[in-house]
């Protein structure tokens, strides 16, 4: 777009009524492309999708502007009232008087038809911020698809990414020139020249002092991999015992490499996810969301830089909760066994995942159900089988498999380690738990305390599971349909991400021996989330909140590794990315959390570079880093639990009971439907009016519907509560109604 | 021109502008196709020096700026210690010894607006880490030093940054001006040379451009004046010079008719003398003039550099390497070998390069071809004093220079790449020639990062560049080739383009070439019996420069091909103007 249009013509608000500027006469003042897209916003129609995918609407916890068919969107002329746009007082500053006018007039006039939607048009001045807005991401996306690049934009997408990987590891890594023991990127070496030289029994129990092996099989499969193609290419980076501490730039360049290999699973899983939970919404849409996950800055930090491969991890579980989605259970049970039997950190997400397969088989009730599980179990057990079977008894000594256990489930070691972001780090300023309490007692208050946080999640996802039954006593249900709903997905799986969040925060926060690094497991959902949210919304807001405090809490970690001017730079861009500015206010509760809490951040940064640490507390800055970033931890462990009863709520799981089985809600509640709809229409509309319209604005809607509102929660005070009250409760038995209509029929 | 698009005039322009120029740009009024996207007119001086940034610029910024820092930790050469070594000297010592110290072998060879520059960036470093401006303290690269001067480069190339937005302003296609200035700004050239390589050229570009966004205001006498103070900072670019000569003397001195006009003449001459006394007067004044002098034109080198840029001579050299062995071969005892030029052959280093069979060239001879070769383009440039002319004969003699010059250094032609980039969207026709020569000219930078790490940053960087802005630019110029000659040339340049990917691929695997043969030689041995291997890639096969060889060969045939396209376009486009 270019400035000098902008300002040529400049909107003066006073000069123009606002009644008389007919759409035609800003027609002439708009480009024809802004139009065009905006009329796709609003009234073409819903893309089609798979049959497979359209089973279940309530999946759209990742706003999907699937309209039922009783809500077309256009013949919705009802009024806005404040109860119903809850945001508007939200607006950018920039587009405030707009709004305030446009406000004014839908309070006032009433749009008579659906025609009065699509010519909406501003007037040249906003329209040219309006495709200015949203991210980077967002502004590139859209400036590829008008040059014609369209198909190269996932090519290119994931091209700069690795470029930014490659260019994250020219630096410096976890251990480097730090003999004797160095860091993390020599026990990954170590763990190639281990398994390429010893047999698999001796894998877990070889000198264990120096880097033993204490990550599942899977990871001693793929060193062994990498170890015997690098052997072939240098057999000296790999020479058992003799190459211990080798930093030749040649070994560095092949270690490099064959983390971003295996961050392919992790970038397909991403290609996968936008591609299956988003599958609803505009491309632009979606290559924008793949964007904001594949430059996720702290997974490029410490997988690039300091040099781990935990995007394996995640890219298993990523491929396990796709599969769920696409209602390829045993394919998700298997990928979620890898997963596990990569990094036993993939635990975290365990409650979550196992708690949603077990709900799915109360789902599908007592046939099907049982059916499903003995296949989930057979399907799990064979590949854990598989993944452990030279450690079990055909190929080594029964006890054997006691090593790799052991090993991999540290109880030995303490509470924490380095300064963690977690609760008991950061209570340990006042209660010196290690000094005060014998191991054991830790270890089983840790566990119960984790089980605590997680509880929550768990009984959400069961309890839907078990208030959704397909099947009651009674119910005329056709087992054909039992039978195609295994394949589908189930109307809790919205309530998936944050349990996985919410089991993953928990474990983060209470759990025994967790390391800084692991904030990474709880950030894979939040960012998801954030994928798939508009920019406005508090799942954005908070989302980009704790993925930078995410990465402000490993600063000591990654100031040891020497990785600060990645740190710097990858920050940058990924909130520029994503059209996060931490300074714009915005005047919700949460952004002055936020905003007291990055001013903390840049005054700690500050003041530990110009002070030198006291003697009498060298550890004062990572304590206050912890001090800083736990309760922004805490807070999004709340907000996830918060968030699983809203969602669970919203699509019916926590309703009344089974009677909506008994009697279709469809003759049930016709009026409470249509205004449900009709509200969120106007809600959406009036959001628009407002001067917000982005591809993604009109799902955003439906989002706050089907998930009981963005709107609602964290600082939104009165209003939010009223917007809930009114719209969410009949939205979601809107949804509870297609749901099971769609599930059922 | 045959488009006839000139720059779009304002007030501010008219005001300064000679009727000359007036004449010449007879385009100016009817080229705006869009109203309301002539620029505003800036006001005040403030205004005038307001950042107009929109979002996507921001973008750009942000991107760039990320992935420089990224590249903070990368490899750097030597040029790295020569500048920290710069800072040093300009810090501890009178300026009277700055040409005069040899404490380090990288004795201080840039004109003084540069040393003053140095003592100017000096002396935040000296705050930050006394040790980087210490003179004594050679090779050192402790990560504050390293940080300190990858800042300045990222900080000082602001500038260019800057200039490059202004460009926009005041252009007739603000979008299309906006993908070339991006296109600029992200240049792979100034991502190798400047921010891995080392060195300051996205600051003296700065510099330039600012000229040349002179020249198309309007604003001659600043068009000079920068253009003389750039000469001060860095005398390469000497290589432009004769363009600007001619240019301003013709446009700015003389009027269309061709009298002299004595003020703009006097007021141009004595601006030029202005900066080159506060430059040199100091020297002068201590009559160290000659030592300045001989420091700045090291008359000792040979014809080619290490690794011969891709130019004319390198072609010529290659050339009696191939006849070398065909004489050895079909020993032919009528040809008299030069047994210096044998040796030189086998050796293919550093120092001066001396034919076997050819007749051996002297610098006299290369100052001449150059001379010939931009008399004829500065002819043209004399007859139409146009901007688009100016800016294309600056090009060319920047080209002709790079093409026929003395030890020509490959990172030269950033001197072609840039000045180029600006008439990228002329038409079709400028276009390809732009394509050709910025992929050609970018990859014969590659050489000078040979460590694979910064390889795959190098390779994967011009792809991702080339995909942003040779694609879109395509889309909008692009014409069908008009008959069969054009279908046949069409078709063999993107052969030769795609040449390059072999051409990689090759260079990339001759570095585990040595490797695996080693590798199948030991294969049977125990891998601990092996003999230890050294961290340097093997050398002394006698067949390491071969790769080196092989990269300048390939790339001087684009790049002479790209100096012909480029010249019969100019030459041939001055005919239709003067029918």
């Amino acid at each position: 777009m270019q400035p000098g249009q902008q300002s040529n013509i400049p909107f003066i608000p006073g000069q123009v009524p606002h009644r008389t500027r007919t759409p035609l006469l800003r027609h002439r003042t708009s480009s024809l492309a802004s139009i065009s897209s905006e009329q796709s916003e609003i009234v073409s129609p819903i893309p089609r999708r798979h049959q497979l995918l359209q089973a279940s609407e309530s999946r759209h916890w990742l706003p999907s502007p699937s309209v039922s068919p009783v809500s077309t969107r256009g013949a919705s002329p009802s009024i806005s009232h404040p109860a119903t746009s809850p945001r508007s007082h939200r607006l950018p500053k920039r587009t405030r008087v707009n709004s305030v006018i446009q406000q004014d007039g839908s309070r006032t006039v009433r749009f008579p038809s659906p025609s009065h939607l699509a010519k909406r048009v501003h007037p040249p001045d906003e329209e040219k911020k309006q495709s200015d807005e949203g991210g980077m991401a967002r502004r590139w996306v859209r400036w590829m698809h008008k040059q014609g690049l369209k198909q190269w934009v996932l090519p290119n997408a994931i091209l700069i990414s690795t470029l930014l990987k490659w260019c994250v590891g020219l630096g410096t890594y976890s251990g480097h020139n730090t003999p004797p023991m160095f860091g993390d990127y020599e026990a990954q070496r170590h763990w190639m020249e281990l398994t390429i030289h010893l047999p698999p029994r001796q894998w877990y129990t070889y000198d264990l002092e120096y880097w033993g092996l204490d990550y599942p099989p899977l990871t001693a499969y793929v060193s062994w991999i990498c170890g015997i193609v690098g052997s072939w290419i240098d057999p000296t980076w790999f020479a058992l015992e003799q190459s211990r501490g080798i930093e030749t730039s040649s070994s560095k360049i092949f270690m490099r490499s064959t983390v971003l290999f295996f961050d392919l699973i992790y970038v397909i899983a991403l290609v996968m996810f936008t591609r299956v939970w988003q599958g609803g919404r505009s491309s632009r849409t979606q290559h924008s969301a793949l964007m904001s996950l594949l430059f996720q800055p702290a997974l490029l930090l410490i997988d690039f830089g300091h040099f781990q491969y935990n995007s394996v991890m995640l890219g298993f579980t990523l491929l396990a909760v796709n599969f769920f989605a696409c209602g390829r259970d045993l394919l998700g049970a298997v990928c979620f066994t890898l997963s596990l039997g990569f990094k036993q950190m993939s635990l975290y997400y365990a409650p979550a995942i196992g708690s949603y397969l077990i709900a799915k088989c109360i789902y599908l009730g007592p046939v099907e159900g049982r059916h499903l599980f003995i296949r989930l179990a057979l399907v799990t057990s064979a590949t854990f089988a598989l993944l452990f079977l030279p450690f079990l008894p055909p190929f080594a000594p029964p006890s054997t498999i006691l090593h790799p256990i052991t090993r991999i489930f540290p109880f030995a070691r303490g509470l924490f380690e380095d300064k963690v972001a977690n609760f008991w780090c950061a209570t340990n300023v006042v209660f010196k738990w290690k000094i005060w309490f014998p191991r054991g007692a830790l270890v089983k208050v840790s566990t119960g305390l984790t089980a605590l946080g997680f509880l929550p999640s768990v009984v959400g996802l069961i309890y839907s599971g078990y208030k959704r039954l397909l099947t009651t006593p009674g119910d005329n249900v056709q087992p054909d349909d039992v039978k195609k709903a295994v394949s589908a997905p189930p109307p809790f799986l919205p309530l998936l991400p944050y349990a996985l969040l919410s089991s993953s925060m928990s474990f983060f926060l209470f759990s025994f021996q967790v390391h800084e690094k692991t904030i990474l497991v709880p950030l894979l959902p939040l960012t998801l989330l954030l994928s798939g949210s508009s920019g406005d919304s508090e799942t954005f807001e908070l989302a980009a909140l704790v993925n930078n405090v995410a990465v402000f809490s490993m600063w000591p970690l990654l100031k040891r590794d020497g990785l600060a001017t990645q740190y710097i730079a990858l920050l940058l861009l990924w909130n520029r990315l994503i059209g996060y500015n931490p300074l714009r206010r915005t005047g919700s509760l949460l952004r002055y959390l936020a905003m007291a809490i990055y001013t903390a951040c840049v005054a700690l940064h500050v003041i530990e570079l110009i002070i030198p640490p006291p003697t009498r507390l060298p550890d004062i800055y990572p304590v206050l880093n912890v001090l800083i970033s736990t309760p922004v931890f805490v807070l999004t462990w709340l907000w996830s639990i918060k968030r699983g009863i809203e969602v669970s709520w919203a699509s019916g799981g926590l309703g009344s009971s089974h009677s909506h089985h008994q009697a279709p809600p469809l003759k049930h509640q016709p009026s409470n439907d249509s205004t449900a709809s009709s509200s969120s229409t106007t809600r959406k509309f009036s959001s628009v009016e407002a001067g917000k319209a982005k591809d993604w604005q009109w799902s955003d809607g439906q989002k706050n519907g089907a998930a009981a509102a963005d709107g609602v929660g964290l600082g939104e005070g009165r209003q939010g509560e009223v917007f809930r009250r009114s719209v969410g409760y009949k939205q979601g038995t809107g949804i509870l109604r297609t749901a099971s209509v769609g599930g059922v029929r | 021109m045959s488009t006839g698009v000139s720059p779009p005039t304002d007030s501010a322009t008219l005001r300064t502008r000679s009727k000359a120029s007036k004449e010449d740009e007879p385009a100016s009024q009817v080229d705006g196709p869009r109203e309301e996207e002539q620029p505003k007119q800036p006001r005040t001086w403030a205004e005038s020096w307001r950042l107009d940034m929109a979002n996507v610029d921001w973008d750009t910024l942000y991107m760039s700026l990320g992935l420089k820092f990224l590249l903070f930790r990368s490899y750097r050469s030597t040029d790295f210690e020569v500048h920290r070594n710069w800072l040093a000297i300009t810090h501890s010592l009178p300026i009277s010894k700055w040409y005069y110290d040899t404490t380090s072998e990288w004795t201080l060879d840039y004109p003084p607006f540069f040393a003053y520059f140095e003592k100017l960036l000096s002396i935040p470093a000296s705050l930050i880490d006394p040790k980087i401006v210490d003179l004594d303290n050679l090779g050192y690269d402790a990560l504050p030093a390293v940080l300190y001067q990858r800042t300045t480069v990222v900080v000082t190339e602001l500038l260019l940054g800057f200039v490059l937005l202004r460009f926009i302003r005041g252009s007739v296609d603000p979008s299309l001006q906006r993908l070339i200035s991006a296109s600029i700004y992200m240049h792979p050239g100034f991502l190798i040379v400047d921010h891995m390589h080392f060195q300051y050229n996205g600051f003296l570009f700065g510099i330039l451009l600012w000229s040349i966004l002179m020249a198309r205001n309007g604003n001659k006498l600043a068009s000079g004046f920068l253009f003389a103070v750039l000469l001060n900072f860095k005398h390469i670019f000497m290589y432009l010079a004769p363009a600007y000569f001619i240019y301003l003397l013709r446009s700015f001195c003389l009027s269309p008719s061709g009298e002299l006009l004595p003020m703009h003449f006097l007021s141009l001459a004595n601006t030029v003398i202005l900066v080159f006394t506060v430059s040199l007067g100091p020297f002068f004044l201590m009559g160290q003039i000659p030592q300045l002098l001989s420091r700045l034109f090291p008359f000792t080198r040979g014809l080619n550099h290490a690794y011969w840029a891709p130019n004319a001579w390198a072609m010529v050299t290659f050339a009696d390497r191939v006849l070398l062995k065909v004489v050895q071969y079909f020993n032919i005892a009528s040809v008299a070998i030069n047994e210096a030029g044998v040796v030189s052959a086998s050796r293919g280093l550093v120092g001066d390069t001396i034919f076997a069979v050819l007749p051996n060239v002297k610098p006299i001879h290369t100052f001449i071809i150059t001379g010939i070769f931009q008399a004829i383009f500065l002819v043209k440039l004399w007859r139409i004093p146009t901007y688009k002319s100016f800016v294309t004969a600056l090009t060319l003699c920047g080209y002709t220079s790079y093409m026929f010059g003395w030890h020509v250094h490959e990172k030269a032609i950033l001197l072609v790449l840039i000045p180029l980039s600006l008439l990228a969207a002329e038409n079709h026709a400028f276009f390809r020639t732009y394509m050709i020569i910025s992929i050609t000219g970018i990859f014969s930078l590659f050489p000078l990062l040979f460590t694979p790490a910064e390889s795959v940053v190098k390779v994967v960087y011009l792809m991702g560049w080339s995909i942003f802005v040779l694609i879109p630019l395509n889309h909008r110029t692009y014409e069908f080739p008009a008959s069969r000659p054009f279908v046949v040339i069409d078709i063999l340049e993107k052969v030769y383009l795609t040449g390059f990917v072999l051409l990689q691929v090759l260079f990339a695997s001759w570095a585990v070439i040595p490797q695996a043969i080693e590798y199948w030689t030991y294969i049977h041995t125990d891998p601990l019996k092996r003999p230890p291997k050294q961290d340097t890639p093997v050398a002394s096969t006698g067949m390491e420069f071969l790769p080196l060889m092989m990269t300048s060969v390939y790339c001087a045939v684009g790049l002479i091909w790209g100096f012909l396209r480029l010249s019969v376009l100019y030459l041939r486009q001055s005919q239709e103007v003067a029918n």
